[in-house]
């Protein structure tokens, strides 16, 4: 992935607070891992090998240890994102009709995120509330009783507010076009 | 060493949580469940609601609003207790801003309870039933349970005024050995799976004598189905804080962790501020009590992966490795983390020691079976009316707990079967339903105690397909260390794929149950192990419906897609109602030219959309399996 | 105390260093026991190819030779019924997702998979799993060696040569289960990686995953050499 102007200086200054705060030992690979990530979304390339430098260790085993587990993602989330739930409780009644609405409606598959990264798509396991089962968490709202009719009611909710702001956006630019 | 004894610091530290607690009892206090099936179902903007409510009537100085755990009757959230006095302290279940408002004028204003929305009370009283009056109340008994949802989680007062820590106070004049010696009396079962007796899992590691001892928690809670560790964190954090120290002091240790997954942020945060205020009461950190017993504790976030729950995969985590296991022994208790004896029990486990040291060890042993002694804690979700956690004593019978306590299936369902134990956990069929729950009898039945998350499931479910769903979740989430697990899983879940797809042969079960053997011997830690169980038990059970997909391409439950098709009888039709074109969402039904509706098979995509949307009076949407129209029903399209 | 313990294995009696773990003891003692994932100096052993099942008399079930350690009067079989059972699922298992070209393989003849279907008669192609092996783009990015994943066992000797040897710290395993891979950094090809080109991982790879490139100072017997 190439980086943005800007986000290597970003990703550096973070890596460097992080790393300047806490213990450096190969024990601590984990909670700055988390940290890094609490900060910037994900772990960019370029974050994992300062991690690596600053506990002497092999970026190797940074990367190992970040594409084992399921919380550290390697890309940028979307800006909206969208976990299903795919517990037990919500399996039974249909989370993976849910999960496939959200795939034909986001034109991505679970696990990624759209190419614009307006939207990434998520499955989980139980966010504890099954008896609102299907459940979906929409930018950390969590939505019960998501059928695929309401998917597409979400869907479509966060498009129009996508709409709405680039119209801002667009009308902002026109304002200051115009000062 | 302080001047004052364990006893007298103590008693100090109770009567200010007591005068704190009257002082809150002369106000009304509202307190809004807000554990995260709470926060889920909308509690925040409950309180919210209350919050403006009472400002709005001008009421903020005369009523308190706090933040509780969860009760376990998570069917009814968003949930609410007012406690006002004069009146008995009520719930009040499915809230939303109308009946907050109601609430809010109609009882704290005007003083009238509003029995008609109340779920019960929770203290006896001549005027409205509690919850021990429900049905359920009978069967359940509330240990490690009893406060949650009851207490402020938020502040340590709150569990100090109801006895909290007074196990502690008590078992730091005994010497540990005295607590060791009560917790083996007591026989308390590992809650964390296997049910190893805690006492002897200490014991072991006192004996390897090593320069530093370590206390963990797990509260990995990796069952996609399950809940109970995270609200007992969320809802009373000091209990197993309490039981960590208890261990600590026991076995000689002065660094303890908890292991909390961080997909439980909630959980986290609670315990964090148990932890502050613990050391600032003195209860945590240095000198304990004013005694010269050191102990404190740290939270470690587990990075979700399921195979993290495994003892020494936990471990390698913690060690800022892959979590990957490693084969045993050695054990924990001589080698675990940093390479030190380490004690590892669930959060549960944890919970019931301040209490057995409180209470006694013969308090513990009343409840419960001789060879399982206590409670059992669950997670009710699926096919059954009162979903939500559960602590009935070890030795009730599943029947008992679906049937009195889980209010049995909605809808008038037939039972077919239960899942206990999560993905480790195996299926049992009503013939086993008399079975009673403890370690022993279940796993005698094929199913474990395992991690508590316990699924009622109906006719409408697919036993092959929910084999599948565990296997594809231990599949995923093996750590693929050995070839057993990463590979035979992955070959049975191809199996098990193509029965659901109608493309199993004559050697598909053969191979299946065969492999699954190998994969429950042949792997090297409990995650391989354990995952053919949900195979292996539905093989057992319920091979009929393995072979119906088999050998007629068909899905007795109607559940499996590649299996159904979805019709609309034309005769049930009303033509006149056009719900179910508008509720599909690929815009298959079309309306024919004499008013019915039709599907196109080739558009559908089988989403359930219609046959849920077509209105009762009617129920026009059938499901077909095999998907194959018979011919009278063969029209053509368009 | 002894330094020594007394076995037996398969009926011959052998005298083991103490704290030595039964398959190494087999294997100084010419009694054959298949492994793959198995390091003599690993402290902790990884355990992870299963295919070196033994019985233990006392043991209710078979164990793994690589992790046991041996113990005074310890009477092991290294066959029955129920170890073959699952060396050769274990066996299978690790075939479906190998790539099996012998013939182009420059490992062929000298494959340690060659090997054990041999000394355990057990057929390289069988039919009762079906393959899973999946396409790897080969990284021939080295001077002298080349990577074919499709070809790996992960049984890790590679990445333990790499750390303990050569200790450079270029290859490690990344991904979890079913997608456990041996690479590098970001996935680089070696040759752009802090890979020293040592070859030390190409001489411990039992298999024709990391070999040597035919190039024109041909010296092709350098692959069938390296496992002898
Ligand atoms: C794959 C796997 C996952 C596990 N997950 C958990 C878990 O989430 N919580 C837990 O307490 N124990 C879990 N266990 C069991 C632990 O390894 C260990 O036995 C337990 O924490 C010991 O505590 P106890 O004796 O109090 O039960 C898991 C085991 C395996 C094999
Ligand atoms: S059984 Fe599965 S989780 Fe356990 S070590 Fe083997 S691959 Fe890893
Ligand atoms: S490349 Fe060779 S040595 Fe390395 S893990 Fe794969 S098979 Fe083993
Ligand atoms: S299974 Fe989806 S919320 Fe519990
Ligand atoms: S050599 Fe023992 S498991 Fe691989």
């Amino acid at each position: 992935m190439q980086l943005i102007e800007g986000e290597k200086d970003q990703i550096l200054a973070i890596v460097g607070e992080v790393l300047k705060n806490s213990p450096k030992q190969r024990e601590d690979l984990i909670p700055l891992l988390q940290k890094v990530q609490a900060k910037l979304g994900y772990l960019p390339a370029l974050a994992m090998e300062k991690i690596a430098d600053g506990l002497n260790i092999p970026a190797a085993d940074v990367y190992g240890l970040a594409t084992f587990y399921n919380q550290f993602r390697l890309n940028p989330p979307g800006k909206h994102q969208v976990k299903v739930c795919l517990g037990t409780a919500c399996y039974m009644v249909g989370g993976d009709i849910t999960l496939e609405s959200f795939e034909r409606r986001m034109e991505i598959k679970e696990g990624e995120t759209s190419p614009d990264r307006l939207y990434s798509l998520e499955r989980v396991a139980c966010v504890g509330c099954c008896t609102m089962a299907p459940v979906a968490v929409v930018d950390e709202e969590v939505e019960g009783k998501v059928t695929p009719t309401r998917v597409d009611g979400i869907m479509l909710a966060l498009q129009d507010e996508e709409k709405k702001n680039e119209k801002e956006l667009k009308s902002n630019q026109e304002e200051g076009e115009d000062a | 060493m302080s001047n004052f004894t364990p006893a007298e610091i103590y008693k100090e530290l109770l009567e200010e949580a007591i005068s704190q607690g009257e002082a809150r009892k002369e106000k009304t206090r509202v307190l809004v469940g807000t554990a995260t099936c709470g926060v889920a179902a909308g509690a925040l903007k409950i309180k919210e609601d209350f919050l403006r409510e009472i400002e709005s009537k001008n009421l903020s100085d005369d009523v308190d609003v706090f933040e509780v755990g969860c009760i376990g009757h998570c069917y009814a959230e968003p949930l609410a207790i007012i406690a006002k006095p004069g009146h008995p302290a009520i719930c009040y279940g499915r809230l939303d801003d109308g009946l907050v408002h109601r609430l809010v004028e109609d009882f704290l204003v005007a003083d009238d309870p509003s029995y008609e929305y109340a779920m019960a009370a929770l203290e006896r009283n001549d005027v409205f039933p509690t919850f021990e009056d429900f049905p359920r109340g009978i069967y359940e008994k509330k240990l490690i349970l009893e406060q949650c949802g009851f207490i402020d989680a938020r502040d340590v007062n709150s569990y100090l005024a109801r006895e909290g820590y007074s196990g502690l106070a008590k078992a730091l004049v005994e010497k540990p050995e005295w607590v060791l010696e009560e917790i083996k009396a007591a026989n308390l079962r590992g809650r964390g799976g296997a049910g190893f007796p805690a006492g002897l899992k200490w014991e072991a590691c006192i004996k390897s004598k090593g320069d530093a001892i370590y206390v963990i928690c797990n509260a990995d809670e990796g069952d996609p189905g399950a809940f109970m560790d995270r609200s007992i964190l969320e809802s009373d954090p000091h209990l197993v804080i309490e039981g960590m120290i208890l261990c600590a002091y026991t076995v000689g240790a002065q660094k303890g962790y908890l292991y909390i997954r961080a997909e439980y942020p909630r959980a986290v945060t609670h315990v964090q501020e148990a932890l502050e205020q613990a050391r600032m009461k003195g209860l945590l950190g240095n000198s304990i009590l004013g005694t010269d017993f050191n102990f404190d504790l740290e939270i470690f976030q587990g990075s979700g992966a399921f195979v993290c729950g495994e003892a020494t995969a936990l471990v390698n985590s913690m060690e800022g490795k892959m979590g990957m296991p490693e084969s045993r022994p050695p054990r924990l208790a001589q080698k675990g983390y940093r390479g030190k004896p380490t004690v590892l029990n669930n959060v549960k486990t944890f919970a019931y020691v301040p209490l057995i040291i409180r209470n006694g060890a013969d308090w513990f042993k009343e409840t419960g079976t001789p060879e399982s002694p206590g409670t059992a804690v669950f997670s009710l979700v699926g096919k059954v009316v009162n979903t939500g956690l559960v602590e009935v004593p070890m030795g009730t019978t599943l029947r008992q707990l679906i049937y009195d306590v889980g209010d049995g299936l909605p809808n008038d369902r037939e039972f077919k079967a239960v899942q206990i134990g999560g993905p480790s956990g195996g299926c049992l069929p009503e013939s086993a339903l008399d079975v009673p729950i403890d370690f022993d009898s279940l796993q005698d039945a094929g199913a474990i105690m395992g991690s508590g998350g316990l699924v009622v499931m109906d006719e409408d479910d697919c036993m092959v397909s929910v084999a599948r769903y565990f296997l594809e979740f231990t599949q995923h989430e093996s750590c693929g260390k050995c070839t057993f697990c990463r590979l035979g899983t992955k070959h049975m879940l191809d199996i098990l794929t193509d029965i659901t797809k109608g493309k199993g042969d004559g050697d598909s079960l053969a191979l299946l149950e065969e492999l699954a053997e190998d994969v429950r011997d042949g792997s090297l830690c409990n995650l391989g192990r354990t995952a053919p169980n949900p195979v292996l038990t539905t093989l057992k059970y319920f091979r009929d419906e393995y072979i119906a997909h088999i050998e007629e391409g068909r899905c007795p439950a109607l559940a499996c897609r590649d299996l159904i098709l979805y019709y609309i009888e034309p005769p049930k039709c009303s033509k006149l109602c056009n719900v179910c074109v508008g509720s599909c969402p690929t815009e298959a039904i079309f309306t024919r030219d004499d008013g019915l509706k039709e599907i196109d098979q080739e558009k559908c995509v089988k989403c359930d959309n219609c046959l849920k949307a077509c209105p009762g009076e009617y129920n026009a949407v059938v499901k077909i399996s095999p998907p194959v129209l018979p011919p009278e029903k063969v029209r053509v399209a368009k | 105390m002894s330094e020594y313990v007394n076995i037996t294995i398969d009926g011959h009696d052998i005298k083991a260093k103490k704290g030595e773990r039964v398959l190494w003891a087999a294997l100084d003692n010419d009694i054959y026991i298949p492994h793959l994932c198995g390091i003599r100096q690993e402290e902790r052993p990884n355990a992870g190819c299963r295919l070196c099942f033994v019985e233990v008399e006392g043991a209710s079930r078979p164990v793994t030779s690589c992790t046991k350690n041996v113990e005074e009067g310890m009477v092991i079989t290294t066959r029955s019924e129920r170890v073959d059972r699952l060396v050769k699922t274990a066996f299978e298992l690790i075939l479906s997702d190998h790539n099996l070209k012998c013939r182009e393989c420059p490992a062929n003849r000298s494959c340690v998979l060659q090997d054990i279907a041999k000394k355990r008669k057990i057929k390289l192609r069988h039919d009762r799993f079906k393959s899973i092996v999946r396409e790897f783009e080969i990284d021939d990015s080295p001077a002298e060696f080349a990577f074919d994943r499709s070809r790996c066992v992960l049984c890790g000797q590679c990445i333990w040569a790499d750390r303990e040897e050569a200790k450079v710290g270029a290859i490690g395993f990344t991904k979890r289960g079913i997608n456990r891979v041996v690479t590098t950094f970001k996935d680089l090809p070696l040759a752009e990686s802090i890979c020293t080109q040592c070859l030390l991982c190409v001489e411990a790879c039992p298999v024709g995953a990391l070999y040597y490139k035919k190039n024109e100072s041909d010296d092709s017997n350098k692959n069938s050499e390296k496992n002898s």
